[in-house]
């Protein structure tokens, strides 16, 4: 069995971004693995401990993208595909760069995250599937083989299903699937050894990007007259529901 | 051979783990086993786990073989979470240092295995309650009787002393030689004899647990002798010129945090109408602890560099480990004062930082021991 996890590499959340000339510089930025894909490269590499087989990890993006790529190879990740590519692509665009690598390894599944941190699209699984012509479950927080076919949990707003999926498919993941371990010194050790695969990524991207800016967040600034203790009470539970809806 | 001051990208992913571990999993309890005056147990457990305990043991005995280089990568993420909880296993490489360089192998692989197989911690046993710095001038006693040395005397300061599952003591079998008598014996925890008294009321380091240890009438058989007899105090010094330089990087560990909680603060904090970031007496406080932390950061690579390249490194790791701990206490002193008030309670973390790092200017050897033996490094000439 094979198990693939295809990952990005993107900023960390704490990173500080600038814009330079309309585009994000990624210059003074710390890179890692994207915590979505995290859940997808720990659950690739439980289904190889639990039912035998190979983990293997396919990253898309730029030659940093190689770093992404030990972390999960130091996670437990058997090899990785790096298939490379500078410059913004849509998830379309990056679905038909990864098909031809994913169908050459015939994977029992495909995981992935289930939002990408940099172009925030939520699509790259779902375009996955179409390329792949092969079924889509997203936001997945269980996952049990069941031979040809697998079982698993799909996160609603505000509940859950559980679905039956003839395999192969994509399952995109997301926090509460699994806890990614640690990429371990040993791991680390373990991990230059291990073989990175280079393709050159073919695409044409369908969506072209013009400019880059960064939301300035601005508060509502809304002060609740406090006279009156309970009506403002009462005020602020019905705008933290109707409004903010955070209760 | 080219300067390079790139890492190598196994290098990367170590300071990647170490980074992810500090944040994750020390700074969460940092303030709570400070508080406490406890060793994080649970801590030490997942630093085994992940394979950051005891790291620079060679593969051959079962550990990763980290250089110094790699070392003080990690020592600078793990004290940017905590100095005190860093200096565990930082000491308890002190511990194995002698046995790597004066151990025989089969002493290696008595002492060193066990210590890759489960959460343990090694520790080195020096000063005494009556001397420090004046290393040479110890009164612990090991008479030759057979094939064991009876052991007598009391250590002082010891650093996991009552954790480690065994303890490198120095010990003189005549203290009129002076630095000549001195023997290095390897004591394992539960000799009959050997007690280990906890010290309490620490200022900073709370989570390191610092000891008194007594031993009275210590059987040590003779295999667990590192070196000669009269070789030890040269295993101490040598020992102590590699260890210095992991205490530099959790310095500027330390004077990290300072400038990141100092720049935080600054840039929120508004006063005559605007964050005080803006002025230059607190831009200058910033940029200084810039300029310290850079240049003991690269000072501090340097010092590994040599000895990662079997190099004299004697003076560079003197240098590192002073002028680090100098730095990072400037650094974590003007951090405070940046935070005014609210920088000399428990509720932010600056004032631990002072705390924490004004040990790292007297163990190992205090600043003034650093620049006695920089000056002999310079009269030698």
């Amino acid at each position: 069995m094979k198990f693939v996890a295809v990952i990005r590499q993107v900023p960390d959340g704490e990173s500080r971004l600038k814009i330079q000339e309309g585009r994000v510089d990624l210059s003074g930025a710390t890179l890692i693995l994207d915590q979505m894909d995290e859940y997808a490269v720990e659950e690739a590499i439980r289904l190889k401990e639990k039912h035998g087989g190979e983990a293997i990890v396919v990253g898309f993006g730029p030659e940093r993208t190689e770093e992404a790529i030990r972390t999960a190879l130091a996670m437990g990740c058997d090899r990785g595909v790096h298939v490379v590519y500078e410059g913004f692509a849509d998830p379309v665009a990056v679905a038909e760069a990864l098909v031809g690598v994913l169908k050459e390894e015939a994977p029992t599944l495909v995981l992935t995250g289930g939002q990408q941190a940099d172009w925030d699209s939520q699509a790259l699984g779902g375009a996955l599937a179409e390329a792949l012509g092969v079924p889509v479950v997203a936001w997945t927080t269980a996952l049990e083989l069941e031979g040809e076919t697998a079982k698993a949990k799909h996160d609603l707003d505000e509940g859950a299903e559980w679905v039956r999926v003839k395999l192969p498919a994509v399952f995109t993941t997301q926090q509460g699937l699994n806890e990614p371990r640690y990429p371990t010194l040993p791991g680390i050790m373990k991990a230059k050894k291990k073989e990175i695969r280079k393709v050159q990524a073919s695409l044409t991207p369908k969506v072209t990007l013009l400019s880059e800016e960064i939301q300035e967040k601005s508060r509502l600034g809304k002060i609740l007259d406090g006279k009156d203790p309970v009506a403002a009470a009462e005020e602020l539970v019905r705008l933290l529901h109707e409004e903010a809806k955070v209760i | 051979m080219p300067i390079d001051f790139s890492l190598t990208e196994e290098q990367k992913q170590l300071q990647a783990l170490a980074r992810r571990f500090a944040r994750e999993v020390i700074l969460p309890v940092a303030a709570e086993y400070d508080e406490k005056e406890e060793v994080p147990w649970p801590v030490i457990e997942k630093l085994h786990e992940v394979g950051l305990l005891n790291a620079i043991i060679p593969e051959a005995y079962g550990g990763m073989g980290l250089k110094m280089l790699d070392e003080v990568i990690v020592g600078e993420e793990l004290a940017y979470a905590c100095m005190g909880i860093y200096t565990i296993p930082m000491a308890s490489d002190l511990g194995i240092t002698p046995v790597l360089l004066a151990g025989t192998e089969e002493q290696k692989r008595r002492f060193l295995k066990p210590l890759t197989e489960k959460p343990a911690l090694a520790a080195f046993a020096l000063s005494e309650p009556g001397n420090g710095s004046d290393a040479a001038a110890l009164k612990t006693r090991a008479i030759r009787q057979g094939d064991h040395y009876i052991l007598n005397g009391t250590k002082m300061w010891i650093s996991n002393g009552g954790e480690a599952e065994w303890v490198v003591v120095f010990a003189t079998v005549n203290p009129e030689l002076r630095h000549k008598g001195v023997v290095a014996l390897v004591v394992e925890k539960g000799t009959p004899g050997f007690k280990a008294i906890k010290i309490h009321g620490k200022m900073g380091q709370r989570a390191s647990g610092t000891y008194e240890l007594v031993f009275e009438d210590v059987k040590v058989p003779v295999e667990n002798r590192l070196g000669e007899e009269g070789e030890g105090f040269k295993i101490a010094m040598q020992t102590l010129n590699k260890t210095r330089i992991p205490v530099a990087a959790g310095s500027v560990g330390v004077a990290r945090r300072a400038l990141d909680e100092a720049r935080k603060y600054a840039k929120e904090r508004e006063a005559f109408g605007q964050p005080i970031a803006n002025f230059q007496a607190i831009q200058f406080k910033l940029a200084d602890m810039m300029i310290g932390i850079e240049t003991a950061r690269m000072y501090t690579y340097y010092a590994a560099w040599l000895a990662d390249q079997g190099l004299p490194h004697a003076h560079a790791s003197a240098i590192a480990k002073a002028y680090a701990s100098e730095i990072a206490f400037e650094a974590a002193n003007q951090a405070i004062q940046i935070h005014g008030g609210y920088g000399y309670v428990r509720e932010f973390p600056v004032e631990k930082l002072l705390r924490d790092v004004k040990l790292n200017q007297i163990y190992e050897g205090t600043n003034e021991i650093q620049r006695l033996i920089i000056a002999r490094h310079i009269l030698a000439e």
